[in-house]
């Protein structure tokens, strides 16, 4: 196992550093997509803006209610302000400042703090929840492929039952029944999420299995366990690298859209989660809602974007 | 005979398929002497490679199975081993070096990744002194520079510096038995020379013990001691390479040499043994080889012929010599 995950890291590692060559091949593969480059710049944006962001903006939960629903930098909006000498309501227009330049929500929090931490949660959990699919996924395929048999129809009719049980439900079901904590929707879309992952890797490794390195490896007195992390799975680690750069968006949205019908982590400002508060408001402060959905439909393209040109450009056989 | 080191006897391996048994390898025998080198000849699919992958259990079980016979290795039946002593013996007592080294490396791991990886299984050495084995075998097999070859993945090298890696790696932890599984049918000319010399150097310095799986007789006159020819998952004749050479007695082995192109009568077409070989889900009855038999009889076809001795050395399976 440990030897695996070094053979993973050299492997994606290594021939990059050691051969110039290979990276600007690849480099120049991806680049000839343009949209991929967008991807991954927008991406190292993200990430960047979820590392260090958080340090150089405002807290993103302290309440003020003199500054609530101050728009972005730009726009104006009118107000209803309650006058108490006067006893009446007065039309007051407001206008974005640089204090807020992402504007402030119902409760006069700073916006810009808070998409910049809810980027933190989402990336979090897109990353630390694909991670887990992909883990288990992968061993589960493998496996399958492998030792074949009864254990291959067992575990692919168990993959089935997980493929046609609704997703989302089961979501929320498990949130439900555990209550809405952070760490338990990871664990949940992790635990469900597998299953494509799976196919594919079972696909990959049963051509794998036939190949003759593997009676070689065992000839040379290996274990099945040496055979399936030494040698099958660096050989499906650019499909690994495919799949989960297209499943993170997935699960972004997925935590996104578990926050959206209120079934979120309460105390964690996610995309999600501002989204659904923002449409109690879309009337008074439509930027609420707007902006972290602007972040997740950037985010998912994204991703969806490098995912494409990444497959393309590990695939020998297309010609981009 | 203590110098026998392993001895096949009435070994059968078959496969249970949907569409019925395949009797892959049906009761062959035969024995390797200590530093001699054996050659299992025959045409495609007369089950010498099967025998070969029996002796160390590598094929696909199921469907494939030893249903009877003994294989004796160092008073071990290794039909009869557990999995794990079998792992232990895999590699470090008996090695293989497969047919196609291209197929055979693991194209996501450098050469020095693989050729260390049974090193570390079976020898507990530290990290300098493995590499320095592996280098050393390395360029014992010809391969220059090894320092660089170690960092290269299997991509880089030409297929001889790849079968040549391939059989580094068997010898990496000095096995009593070396299996070679037609390594020179994948190769060119000039490749196939060189390996047959790097295994006629193994014989000569480290008295190997070598099985030496061919469907080539010119290479068979060249490197092998002794020879058995299968035919149908059956060893029909043993002999010393010389007198299967000079004086074949099974009309199979008779039809293999005149199959041989002879320089010195340069006219006419080449010989060839009429028909196929058999389908093994319907093997003949009684000799296997009868449809094919240019001096069948009608025993043949009703009975399995005996091993004869012609001489002390030389046995061969056909009703002509009983």
């Amino acid at each position: 196992m440990a030897e695996t995950l070094r053979d993973i890291a050299r492997r994606i590692s290594r021939p990059l550093f050691n051969s110039t060559r290979l990276i600007n091949y690849y480099w120049q593969r991806t680049q000839r997509n343009k949209l991929a480059v967008f991807g991954l710049a927008f991406i190292i944006f993200l990430v960047t803006l979820a590392a260090i962001g958080p340090f150089f903006t405002a807290d993103p939960t302290a309440v003020n209610f003199e500054e609530k629903e101050i728009p972005p930098v730009g726009f104006t909006t009118q107000q209803s302000i309650y006058n108490i000498e006067s006893n009446q309501f007065i039309a007051k227009e407001i206008r974005g400042t640089w204090k807020h330049p992402l504007g402030t929500d119902s409760k006069g929090r700073d916006m810009l703090a808070m998409i910049v931490s809810g980027a933190r949660v989402s990336l979090l959990v897109g990353l630390i929840a694909t991670g887990i699919a992909i883990i288990l996924g992968t061993i589960i395929g493998v496996l399958s492929a492998y030792l074949g048999g009864w254990v291959d129809n067992a575990l692919m009719r168990f993959t089935d039952v997980m493929m046609t049980f609704p997703f989302f439900l089961l979501l929320v079901l498990i949130v439900f029944i555990f209550g809405p904590s952070l760490a338990f929707i990871v664990l949940a879309i992790g635990l469900t999420g597998w299953t494509g992952t799976a196919r594919l890797i079972r696909s990959e490794s049963l051509s794998l299995r036939t190949r003759e390195f593997v009676v070689a490896a065992k000839a040379l007195g290996a274990s099945d366990n040496r055979v399936i992390f030494r040698h099958l799975i660096p050989n499906v680690i650019s499909l690994i690298i495919i799949i989960a750069t297209l499943s993170i968006p997935g699960v972004i949205l997925a935590e996104a859209a578990l926050s959206f019908i209120g079934l979120g982590d309460p105390t964690v400002p996610s995309w999600g989660a501002i989204l659904e508060s923002g449409q109690h408001t879309l009337n008074t402060a439509w930027w609420v809602a707007v902006e972290p959905g602007i972040m997740l439909f950037l985010t998912v393209l994204a991703f969806n974007f490098l995912g494409d040109g990444l497959r393309d450009a590990f695939d020998p056989k297309s010609n981009i | 005979m203590n110098n026998v080191i392993l001895k096949v006897s009435q070994l059968k391996t078959y496969f249970f398929t949907r569409r019925g048994v395949v009797k892959a390898v049906d009761g062959v025998e035969f024995e390797l002497r200590r530093g001699e080198c054996l050659c299992l000849v025959g045409e495609s699919g007369c089950g010498k490679t099967v025998t070969a992958l029996s002796i160390l259990r590598l094929f696909d079980s199921p469907p494939g199975k030893i249903v009877d016979g003994q294989i004796s290795y160092d008073s071990l039946n290794l039909t009869k081993c557990s999995s794990k002593q079998m792992r232990k013996i895999r590699g470090k007592d008996i090695a293989i070096v497969f047919q196609e080294a291209q197929s055979a490396l693991n194209p996501v791991l450098t050469i020095g990744d693989q050729i260390t990886e049974q090193i570390k299984l079976h020898l507990s050495l530290d990290y300098n002194r493995t590499r320095d084995r592996a280098m050393t075998l390395l360029s014992e097999m010809g391969i220059p520079s090894a320092e660089r070859v170690m960092s290269y993945y299997p991509h880089q090298l030409s297929g001889g510096m790849k079968q040549r890696v391939l059989i580094a790696m068997s010898l990496s932890c000095d096995p009593q038995i070396l299996i070679a599984d037609e390594p020179t049918t994948a190769v060119d000319v000039t490749i196939k020379a060189q390996i047959l010399d790097i295994f006629r150097e193994l014989k000569a310095k480290r008295q190997m013990s070598t099985i030496f799986i061919t469907h080539d007789l010119a290479v068979v006159a060249e490197i092998g001691d002794r020879a058995v020819v299968m035919y149908g998952g059956k060893d029909v004749e043993t002999a010393p390479v010389s007198e299967i050479i000079s004086t074949p007695r099974h009309p199979y082995t008779i039809g293999l040499i005149d199959c041989l192109p002879d320089t010195s009568k340069s006219t006419g077409r080449l010989t060839s043994i009429p028909g196929t070989t058999p389908n093994p889900l319907e093997m003949p009855q009684g000799c296997t080889f009868h449809p094919r038999c240019p001096r069948v009889m009608k025993i043949c076809s009703q009975q399995e012929p005996p091993e004869t001795a012609i001489s002390k050395e030389h046995k061969v399976s056909c009703y002509l010599y009983t």
